[in-house]
């Protein structure tokens, strides 16, 4: 099976996406396959602006193309928790230049 | 496991009905589905494109460019849709989120 | 669980479709394939700017088009029913708790494969996230 991207290691366990239109997403990765296509469960969006602390919208059940996925990395879940989010300023991320 | 039926779609069901095709890349054409393939491929008869903005790409405009009969090829096609029962309205998800 | 089981799952329920070019569908999925091309029924499309709507009775969508799908949250956990009930294979792992969190490495990678379903996945309801997941928005529109 053509699963050695990794991310079997990852799975139920809360990743962060970023996707190719510049966006992130935070959820529990349920599945991927070998398209990179993956399943997050109970995700969120987190809109940074630097004008405002994150936002973060509820998403719920997602498939996310493989196609538009940048990046997948595993979620420090405590230091996550310990992040003050909405004191947090950040220039939102421009998308993928193809 | 899924997919054992080839096709997602029947197009046969359109078949000498209009259709509204939507290209990658942006462009829209419609017209009447006289065939299609298994890739995908239609062919439209009496086809118009809906031109965009060029100010605005976002934005189809009314204008509208005459192409007759067209393929259109299969791995361009982003999305079918009857052109019958397809209308512009407004926005139907103001009262669902403001309950 | 492979994103396409999930897809197929969820045929008969609605669901929001956003495409690369940043249009969504609003729809009832009739139907899927293995290439994540999807037939909607009862459409609302959303323009990318999110200020004009089409409503179509069906329509078709290229899966290479798709830049994600979302679901409604009870049909993770049909999945498992239907798994469970399709496959004639050994009934994958007998039932292991699994709460949340690390050290799970092994069961990550047991359900590497195909296919194979958890009979007791140990998450207790999926309540208690706070609002819903508010009326299935159609084009969020970022960066107004």
């Amino acid at each position: 099976m053509a699963t050695d991207t990794g991310l079997e290691l990852l799975v139920d366990q809360t990743i962060s996406v970023i996707t190719n239109d510049g966006r992130n997403i935070v959820g529990v990765l349920r599945g991927f396959d070998q398209a990179t296509n993956v399943i997050l469960d109970e995700s969120h969006e987190r809109v940074y602006s630097t004008k405002a602390g994150v936002e973060q919208l509820v998403l719920g059940l997602y498939i996310i193309r493989g196609d538009n996925i940048a990046v997948v990395g595993e979620l420090d879940e405590e230091l996550d928790s310990n992040l003050d989010l909405t004191s947090l300023r950040a220039q939102p991320l421009k998308p993928v230049q193809h | 496991m899924s997919g054992r039926k080839e096709t997602v779609l029947d197009l046969a069901r359109f078949v000498d009905k209009g259709v509204s095709v939507k290209l990658s890349g942006g462009r829209q054409v419609t017209g009447t589905l006289k065939g299609y393939d298994q890739l995908l491929n239609l062919v439209l008869d009496e086809a118009v494109e809906s031109l965009r903005d060029q100010d605005d790409p976002l934005k189809i405009t009314e204008q509208t460019r005459f192409l007759g009969l067209i393929v259109c090829r299969g791995t361009a096609v982003m999305l079918v849709a009857p052109t019958d029962g397809t209308d512009e309205i407004p926005n139907p998800f103001l009262q669902a989120e403001g309950a | 669980m492979l994103p396409l089981s999930l897809l197929k799952t969820a045929q008969g329920h609605p669901m929001l479709v956003e495409l690369k070019n940043g249009e969504t569908y609003n729809g009832h999925l009739v139907n899927c394939d293995t290439w994540m091309n999807i037939h909607l029924r009862e459409v609302i499309c959303t323009s990318k700017d999110g200020d004009r709507f089409w409503r179509m009775p069906e329509c078709y969508i290229r899966g290479n088009t798709i830049k994600y799908l979302r679901v409604p949250d009870e049909v993770i956990d049909k999945v498992q029913e239907e798994t469970a009930k399709r496959s004639d294979r050994k009934p994958a792992v007998s039932g292991r708790g699994r709460g949340r969190g690390r050290g799970e490495e092994v069961v990550a990678k047991e359900r590497g494969g195909h296919g194979g379903y958890q009979e007791d996945r140990g998450r207790g309801g999926r309540g208690g996230r706070g609002p819903g997941r508010g009326g299935k928005g159609g084009g969020r529109g970022r960066g107004q």
